[in-house]
Order: C-alpha cells, then sequence, then structure tokens
C-alpha cells in the first residue's frame, strides 16, 4: 500500500489528513511485518503508528501497556470512530475480562489493550492460544530496562514472548522516554532485525522554572500565594503519599479546590479523580508519581513538583504529561539543597541487606511457598520482600510458577549464587542520575537543552523556554501572613485512621499527628522507651483537639484503651485524663489473655495480625454490649492491634469503636 | 533453541503425521539441506512441494501449523517462564539413549521436561511391572533400585500405581535419581510437582513428556508412554506382569528386537506370566537381579498358570482373523474353534488394545485402525 491510498483510508477512519513522515515510515515496515522501536515525545501520536496497522489486519492486534487510564481513553476512543477496541485489565470484573476475551478468541475484537500483569492469568494465555494474533505492540517500552525510570519485571515476560513470536509477526515497541542507553538495551533485548526511529524530544511550549527554597513551609507559602494564578489546571507532584495528604489539607484549609492520588487508592477513587482531573473539577491534583502516566488530557497548564525526581528521565517523564496541545504549559520544580536526601535514600536503601536476601532464597529452597506464607516465614516487610523477589527472578535464582490459583516460588536448580554486582552498577548508575538531576537544577543554561541532550536528543534548536534563558526567575517571599496561615494550618490538621471494614462495628478514627514528621514522635519515643514519665500534656491538647476536629460534638458511651505489651501506665494515665477531660466513662477491663510481642518486633501485617489474633479478653462483656466505644492508643502503625480489637468488641455486640491515638506512623506496611 | 520453541511445538503438533514422517521431514531439512526449523516454516509452498515432496494434505496441516506459531509464542512463554524446558531431537540435550533405542521411527521429535536434564545422559535402568503387583514384586523392585542407586543408575519409571510408584518411591529414598515419565501433558502435573519439589531442586528428579502439554491423563497417553519409559532405559527390569497389558505386550516387543530384559524370577506359588516371559527369551534374575542363566521355568507350573494356554497362539490367529473384517465372537470361537466361552472371549476382547469394539447387535469386533493402533516399541 503506498502512502496515498493510507491517507486516503486515515481520512475515512480515523478523519485525520496525513501522516508525519515519522509515523508513514514505521506504519510501512509494520505492514512488512517488520518489528520497529519508535521513540517520540508525548503527543506525537505514537498509538495512530499500530492502530493504522491494526485495522489493515485480519486478526487482533494486542497491546501491552502498563498505563490503565490511557488504555480506557484510547479504547474510548477508537469505539468512537466505530473501530472495536477493548482492554483487559485488573480494575474490571472477571466476568468483564472473561467476555472481552471470548470475543477476541471470536475474532470480534480488533485491537485488544492488555495490562502486562494480566499475562500471568491462565485465562488470558489460553484465548491467545485461540486468537488470531496480527501483530503485537509493546507500549512504554522503556519499562523492560533496568536502566529506564521505570522498570517493570511483568515486562520481562513481554520481552520473553516477542523472542518467541515467529519470524514475519510485526512488532511495534514505543516510548517517550529513552535515553541511549535505555535505547541499546531495548534494542538488545528485543534481538533481531529491529529498526530503531527516533524523533526530537524538544518540548517548546513549555516554560520551565525552578524555585529555591529553604525549607518545606516555603515551598507551602509559595504555592499558597500563587496556585490560583497558574492558569488551567495542573498536577502537583510529591515526593510521598504521606505529602500527598498534607499538601492537600493545605489546599482545602485555603479554600483551593484540589484533591489527593496514590497508588493505595482503590480503583473507583482513582478512575473518578482521573476523571475529574479531565473535567476541570480541580485547580489541581497532588499525587504521587502514580498518577498521570498515560492520561490523555491535553490540556494539562501545570506540573509542579514539591520534591526533586531521582533522575532527569523521570523529570522529563513526568512533565512530558504537561500541554499535549502544544499550548504554554508551566513546569516548576521546587528545590531544597535538603530534598536531595530522599531519592537518596531510595537510591542507597531501595535493596535490603543481602542478608535478607539469602534468607529467602534458603526459605524458598526448603519448601514451596506462597508469597504470604515467605513473607511469615522470613519475616520481611511486604515491600522489601517484592524488592528481593524480583531482583531474584531477575537474577534467575528463584522463578514464581502458578498452581491452579495460587501462585509459588520455586528454586532454580543450578542457579547462580546472588550476584551483588548488578546490585553495584545500578545504585551507581542511579546516583550519576540523581547527580545530573541536580546538575539541571544548578545550571545556568537552557533547561529544555539540558533534558534533551541527557535523553540523546541532539537536535540544535534554539531553546529560549526558562528561567535561565529569558524567563523571570521565581522566588518565595514568605510574609507574616502567610507564616501565621501556615502555622494555623499546622494545628488544625490531623491524619485520620482508615479502619473502617465490612464485618466489624470499627468506624475511621483520628490521630493527633504524624509519628516522625513533628515533634510528638519524639515526645513519644522519650516517654516510652526512656523513662520520661507521663506524656506530657501538650499531647493531651493535640489529641482532644484531633477528637473535636474529627468528631465534632459526638458523644461515646465508653473509652477503652489498648492494654499495654509491656507492663506501663502511660496510655492507661494518658486514657484517663482524656475521659476526664471528654467527661467519658472509662473502663479498665480490656485486658491481654496472653503474652504479646512489641508489634514493631514483626516487619510485616501478616506476622503482626497473628501476633495479636484473639489475645485480647474483656472481663465484663455487658459493659460493651450495645456500647459507642472510643478506643484509646498511642501508636497506629500497621493498625492490626485496633482492627483485632475492633472485630472483637464488634462480637460482644458494641455498636460502634472509633479509634483515637496520638501518632500515626508514616509507611506502615500496607496490605 | 528458546528463540524456536514455538515452532517445535507447531511441528510436534501435526495431527496424525507419526513419528517416523516427522523424523524424516527433519532429517530432510535439519541435516540435509541444513535449514533451520524457522527457516523451514518460512520457505514457500513450492519448496515444500517441490524439494520435500510433500503432500498437499501435509502442506495444508503445515500450513494451519505456521498460522497457529504466535498463539504457540504465548504457550511457550509460559512454560519457559514456569521452568519447563523443551527439548528438539536435533540438540544434544535430546537422550541419546532414547534416540538410540526408539530410532527415527518411534522417536518423539519434542521431549518436555522440568528438573536436572542432565540426567537424561546417565546409566539408566526401567522396572516395570503391573499396577497391582504383589508384595514380593514391590520389594524386588525396591531392592533393584536401591542396587541401581548405589551404582548411580537411573530409574525410569512411569507415574502408574504399583511398580512404577514403588520405583519411584525408592530411588527417593535411596537418595538415587529418577525419570518420570508422564502419561499426560507436562503442564497437568501440578501436584507432582509440589509433591517432589525438594527432589527436583536437589537435582534428583526429572519429569518428563512428549505430549501436548496440556494434555490431560488418558488411558491411550499411557499406553503410548509405555515405550518411551522403555526407550530411556539401557536395561529393562520387570517385577510383574500379567499375560496381558502395558508390560506384557512391550517385553514381548523388545525380545522380538533383541533388548536384554531381566525378569524377575517368581516363587513356585506365584500366579502370573513372569515365567511365560522366561520362557519367551526374557533373562530370569534373581532378588538381586543376578542372572539365573541356568533356570529353565518348570513347565508344570507353566500349565498349572491360569493361562488360556498358549494364549500366545491364540492371540495372534484372533489378530490376524480380525485384519481380514468384523467379527461377533461367535464367528470367532467357530472359525479358530475354539474351546472357550462367548463370555470368555467377549471379556478376552476386551482388553485388547488391538481390538477395536463395533457397537452393533451383537458386537463386532475387528483390529483397530492402523492409523490409531498404538506404534509397538520395536516394530
Amino acid at each position: 500500500m503506498d502512502r496515498h491510498e493510507a491517507e486516503r483510508i486515515l481520512q475515512q477512519t480515523f478523519l485525520l489528513s496525513h501522516f508525519y513522515d515519522e509515523q508513514w515510515e514505521t506504519i510501512e515496515k509494520i505492514l512488512l511485518g517488520e518489528r520497529v522501536l519508535l521513540i517520540e515525545k508525548t503527543g506525537f501520536g505514537k498509538s495512530l503508528c499500530f492502530q493504522f496497522p491494526a485495522i489493515l489486519h485480519n486478526g487482533t492486534t494486542v497491546i501491552f501497556s502498563p498505563l490503565i487510564a490511557l488504555m480506557r481513553d484510547q479504547v474510548k476512543k477508537l469505539n468512537s470512530l466505530g473501530i472495536s477496541a477493548k482492554c483487559v485489565n485488573c480494575e474490571q470484573s472477571p466476568e468483564e475480562n472473561s467476555q472481552i476475551i471470548s470475543d477476541a478468541k471470536e475474532g470480534k475484537i480488533k485491537i485488544l489493550y492488555i495490562a502486562p500483569e494480566r499475562q500471568e492469568n491462565s485465562e488470558w494465555i489460553e484465548a491467545t492460544r485461540q486468537m488470531n494474533l496480527s501483530m503485537l505492540v509493546v507500549d512504554e517500552a522503556h519499562c523492560i530496562s533496568v536502566w529506564g525510570h521505570d522498570f517493570r519485571p511483568a515486562f520481562r515476560r513481554i520481552i520473553n514472548l516477542v523472542n518467541l513470536l515467529p519470524k514475519g509477526l510485526p512488532v511495534l515497541a514505543t516510548t517517550a522516554t529513552a535515553t541511549k542507553k535505555v535505547e541499546t538495551d531495548i534494542a538488545r533485548q528485543m534481538g533481531g532485525d529491529l529498526t530503531i526511529i527516533r524523533g526530537n524530544l524538544m518540548r517548546d511550549n513549555f516554560k520551565l522554572y525552578v524555585i529555591r527554597v529553604n525549607s518545606d513551609d516555603e515551598k507551602l507559602i509559595w504555592l499558597g500565594q500563587n496556585l490560583e494564578k497558574l492558569p488551567g489546571s495542573g498536577i502537583i507532584y510529591t515526593g510521598t503519599r504521606v505529602d500527598t495528604e498534607i499538601y492537600s489539607k493545605w489546599f482545602e484549609f485555603l479554600k483551593v479546590p484540589s484533591t489527593g492520588y496514590n497508588a493505595g487508592l482503590d480503583p473507583e477513587s482513582r478512575i473518578a479523580i482521573e476523571n475529574g482531573l479531565m473535567n476541570n473539577q480541580w485547580k489541581c491534583v497532588i499525587s504521587t508519581n502514580a498518577l498521570g502516566m498515560g492520561i490523555d488530557k491535553p490540556d494539562i497548564r501545570f506540573i509542579i513538583h514539591t520534591q526533586i525526581p531521582q533522575s532527569p528521565i523521570h523529570y522529563y517523564q513526568e512533565i512530558g504529561r504537561a500541554g499535549r496541545d502544544n499550548q504554554t504549559s508551566y513546569i516548576i520544580l521546587f528545590y531544597n539543597p535538603a530534598d536531595k536526601k530522599l531519592p537518596e535514600s531510595f537510591i542507597e536503601g531501595g535493596r535490603p541487606a543481602i542478608s535478607k536476601y539469602e534468607k529467602l532464597i534458603e526459605a524458598v529452597k526448603s519448601e514451596l511457598l506462597g508469597e504470604r506464607e515467605l513473607i511469615k516465614k522470613t519475616n520481611l516487610k511486604q515491600a522489601q520482600f517484592r524488592v528481593i523477589k524480583a531482583d531474584l527472578i531477575e537474577q534467575k535464582i528463584i522463578r514464581e510458577v502458578s498452581f491452579k490459583k495460587s501462585k509459588k516460588f520455586e528454586y532454580i536448580t543450578g542457579a547462580q549464587p546472588l550476584s551483588t554486582q548488578a546490585f553495584e552498577e545500578l545504585r551507581e548508575s542511579k546516583t550519576r542520575d540523581l547527580e545530573k538531576m541536580i546538575e539541571y537544577v544548578e545550571t545556568n543554561q537552557s533547561r529544555m537543552k539540558f533534558l534533551c541532550d541527557y535523553l540523546g536528543d541532539n537536535s540544535t534548536h534554539t531553546f529560549t523556554n526558562c528561567d535561565n534563558t529569558g524567563l523571570k526567575k521565581l522566588v518565595v517571599s514568605a510574609n507574616d501572613e502567610w507564616i501565621k496561615r501556615l502555622q494555623d494550618f499546622r494545628e488544625d490538621y490531623f491524619p485520620v485512621l482508615e479502619v473502617e471494614t465490612k464485618g466489624t462495628n470499627l468506624i475511621n478514627g483520628v490521630a493527633a499527628s504524624y509519628y516522625g514528621v513533628s515533634n510528638v514522635g519524639n515526645a513519644l519515643h522519650r516517654c516510652k522507651y526512656e523513662n520520661g514519665g507521663d506524656f506530657p500534656d501538650f499531647l493531651l491538647r493535640l489529641i482532644l483537639k484531633a477528637y473535636r476536629k474529627h468528631f465534632g460534638q459526638e458523644k461515646f458511651d465508653l473509652i477503652l484503651y489498648v492494654p499495654p505489651t509491656k507492663s506501663g501506665e502511660l496510655v492507661r494515665n494518658f486514657a484517663v485524663k482524656v475521659s476526664q477531660t471528654l467527661k467519658f466513662p472509662i473502663s479498665h477491663s480490656l485486658l491481654k489473655n496472653r503474652t504479646t510481642n512489641e508489634q514493631k518486633v514483626f516487619e510485616n501485617a501478616y506476622l503482626k495480625s497473628d501476633n495479636v489474633k484473639d489475645a485480647f479478653v474483656i472481663i465484663t462483656p455487658d459493659e460493651v454490649s450495645g456500647k459507642t466505644i472510643l478506643l484509646i492508643d498511642d501508636i497506629f502503625d500497621s493498625g492490626a492491634t485496633i482492627k483485632e480489637i475492633g472485630r472483637y468488641l464488634s462480637n460482644l455486640g458494641a455498636e460502634k469503636i472509633a479509634p483515637l491515638v496520638i501518632a500515626r506512623t508514616v509507611g506502615g506496611d500496607l496490605v | 533453541m528458546n528463540k524456536e520453541a514455538a515452532y517445535w511445538i507447531a511441528l510436534a503438533q501435526l495431527p496424525r503425521w507419526g513419528h517416523l514422517k516427522l523424523n524424516k521431514l527433519i532429517i530432510n531439512f535439519y541435516h540435509e539441506n541444513k535449514l533451520s526449523i524457522e527457516d523451514f516454516f518460512h520457505l514457500p509452498e513450492n519448496d515444500w512441494k517441490n524439494q520435500y515432496a510433500l503432500e498437499y494434505k501435509d502442506i495444508e496441516d503445515l500450513k494451519k501449523a505456521k498460522s497457529e506459531l504466535a498463539n504457540f509464542a504465548f504457550l511457550a512463554e509460559t512454560m519457559l517462564n514456569e521452568g519447563y524446558e523443551l527439548i528438539p531431537i536435533t540438540t544434544p540435550e535430546y537422550s541419546k539413549t532414547l534416540k538410540e533405542n526408539l530410532k527415527a521411527a518411534h522417536a518423539p521429535a519434542l521431549l518436555y521436561v522440568k528438573g536436572n536434564k542432565q540426567i537424561m545422559h546417565e546409566e539408566s535402568i526401567a522396572i516395570v511391572g503391573s499396577r497391582n503387583a504383589a508384595a514380593k514384586s514391590l520389594e524386588f523392585t525396591d531392592n533393584i533400585a536401591q542396587l541401581a542407586s548405589k551404582q548411580y543408575k537411573v530409574i525410569v519409571s512411569g507415574f502408574a500405581k504399583g511398580v512404577d510408584k514403588q520405583a519411584l518411591d525408592s530411588a527417593i529414598n535411596y537418595k538415587g535419581q529418577s525419570i518420570i515419565v508422564l502419561p499426560q501433558g507436562i503442564m497437568t502435573f501440578g501436584s507432582g510437582f509440589q509433591k517432589y519439589y525438594k527432589q527436583i531442586v536437589a537435582g534428583d528428579v526429572l519429569v518428563l513428556s512428549t505430549f501436548f502439554p496440556k494434555a490431560p491423563w488418558s488411558a491411550e497417553l499411557a499406553m503410548a508412554r509405555n515405550p518411551i519409559i522403555y526407550g530411556l532405559a539401557s536395561e529393562i527390569y520387570v517385577a510383574e506382569s500379567s499375560d496381558k497389558g502395558g508390560t506384557w505386550s512391550g517385553v514381548v516387543d523388545g525380545l522380538r528386537k533383541n533388548r536384554l530384559i531381566y525378569v524377575r524370577k517368581p516363587d513356585s506359588n506365584e500366579n502370573n506370566a513372569n515365567n511365560l516371559l522366561i520362557q519367551k527369551g526374557a533373562i530370569a534374575v534373581d532378588f538381586n537381579g543376578n542372572p539365573l542363566t541356568l533356570y529353565l521355568p518348570p513347565s508344570t507350573q507353566i500349565n498349572q498358570l491360569n493361562l488360556r494356554e498358549p494364549a500366545v497362539d491364540y492371540e495372534n490367529k484372533i489378530l490376524e482373523l480380525l485384519k481380514t473384517g468384523a467379527y461377533t465372537s461367535k464367528d470367532i470361537i467357530k472359525k479358530l474353534q475354539l474351546n472357550w466361552s462367548e463370555k470368555e472371549l467377549r471379556n478376552y476382547l476386551k482388553g485388547k488394545k488391538e481390538v477395536e469394539t463395533i457397537n452393533k447387535k451383537p458386537l463386532q469386533y475387528t483390529i483397530v485402525d492402523a492409523t490409531k493402533r498404538q506404534k509397538t516399541l520395536f516394530d
């Protein structure tokens, strides 16, 4: 087919008049059954390079993409053009996915998007045996490289698959962010005859700024003063989940419409927020880097980072989501030299100790176990377990195998011993990347050119779109009024304890503070572990404030407190004071019926919840039946203790149980 | 070879091609024309026809297989990810013993394995026998397995009840090495992989199948597996055989093809066909597997056996007759002048895998369609 003929079909089907040269170059090769790696910036129109050939092919084109939001958007768009497209992902019901798979088997679907995790689902594998596959696409192909910014082990399997596919079956890999090193790595992994097509990565509609600050307070203040002056709506990226909460509470306090987003939210909430973002429901969404990968909103007008990313490639990827409509977009990065501690800790602490690797290897060797059993057996944190697991799979020391419904881990006979060299290399490479990111902050040259150079795009443009090349520098001016407002906010903001579950009468409670982000943690530590005496009165004032903020004038029938693991009256004495102030009666009858270990000994929620299971008893059960209960403790970590007591009290007929604690830890092991 | 996995699965799956035809084709493109399987699959149809003298139906089969390559690639990816390995007949990893014993006529083109595949290259023995063998036979099996394990010989068995299972359990017990030859596709052996996890990790067990990876157990596959067990072993020990079934026909075949087969010398009070096999040329062995060259099975004992003596002659006569058409049991008795009751004959025919029952009234019997008939080991 020649270009003229193709563009006629393009006009008919996609309502577009012509291809860009690089699009046509790609499509021509695809139509000949060749393999192509296409590196083009966001907004270039990479998806047309597979969507167009897909409609010409007889069979089904399968696209592996990690970006569920993007899949949904593209499916919607294709369907509106009358092209049958569907996506299979973990956010849909199994019935829905089954139906899609069976439609694909019957040849009813031209374009099928699959989230790679799905590849492990046997139903899907089974279906592929009967599907007429005409082309395979690996979207966000940088995910296959450990040298990229977003390596995903599930993509390793896709590469294996690509290498098994027969000659003549076209394969297209696409990415917007690949350095030369990543490009070479992808090409090596995809093997064989691969054509690489690389476009220029320059985004001239960006206005790039770096704002130097000396504290987090200055970031909050600048945003408070200026956020509403920015055009349209946008995204604020923070370094941690807790920060998404703090920033969104700050904007709530300032009455700026905003919402927080992170990967820990349930799918419905995530979809609701993505939709809200599309509809400009908020001035901004505050998110970890979980959001936005592939959100197809053309008019994101600003992207602000409150935390320096790990590397220029992370940064380019994240800001790449702005201004797809080619209109002016503001790209702002806050930088406090202290901020590099967070990425440094990711790099340094990104890998667990070698002894933990050895522990897991031994456990896998001795018995065929699943994730949960291994976590219990090794007392690893779930997050650590997953890092170690992925590394051991990568090094071909263990493998994951499905038995009916359950997944287990096998030791690979004759495997090489653990190699730490790969970790060292990766760490050094990441350290260099971080240094590069700091160079971006400190450069007095064109920031866009810096990014393009870093990404291996050597095109020679004139770049005049940053605060080093003509735009006015942005600075923070914190006046007394704003310092006061921030202080008021700090004393008015209390973390919520989300413990509501079906099957118990627990309701969400509140903590007076986060442990570790204020002086509260220090005070607790002194009293608990350094014989510092009773909890100081400022904690009482703070917790009462938290109580009023969260529960208002609500009254409870009874106060109970969590009995201590070791002897000690701290929580008891504290609860008595709360009871005296709130004038709710207190009962001392909640006890432990067996010795438990301190929860902090356990690294993961499975063991924590085993530790306290059936460990509590109330001497006078009649006391709680039909009552509303305020349950007091000092520190809330995984919530296993509160949930266990909540379950127990619910069974005894308690009508409502609400936790109230002094501090909530940051980053408890989430299960 | 991994790169070619989908092609090999496709080739091994060609419907009703038979080992000989498949192996001839492989010899032709791989050895004579020095083509990879990938190159062969991508030859123009004309080359298939002219150079390889393939017929219309064969080419249609190949085209269909080719169209399914992408599907097999997905299957292969799953398999490799879960630690299964595919061993084509063209690779040095393929068991030499198997190739030499089965030759082009019967050697499967592709082996699916999981575990320590090096085991396939060690010296090996098979211990075979019936599913409901007597205690005596199981003790013999255990003892032979122990002796073999001490001599670092690998024990090949078929994962059936009775002797097979004993052979495996004993090999594991004596820290020997084993090959389990599956009567099913290798991906359907989940519970077995869980059960023998430690042995597989330790490198002491290899699980092997020659069937489509997802094929469930079937009687047909169980029969088709027997030649593989015999083929993988340099020596064959028979613990106990009745006068029909897999063990019996395997040994009779083997003897015809001059393979060394050791049969446990039965005690005088045993009711099995071991003596019969010894009479037919198998070598009697004692409890420790030592040949008893001077042993002659007592003819009286054979006469005492509850056998339809001489069964073999009857068998051959009956099979010859059935090759000529379909007969009722009454016809057969009349034509061959057997002194059996019809019921006896019907029961006898029921157990014969070579015989097909035609559902008419009265029932008729004929020989199984030659294409469907299980290949005997040493034809």
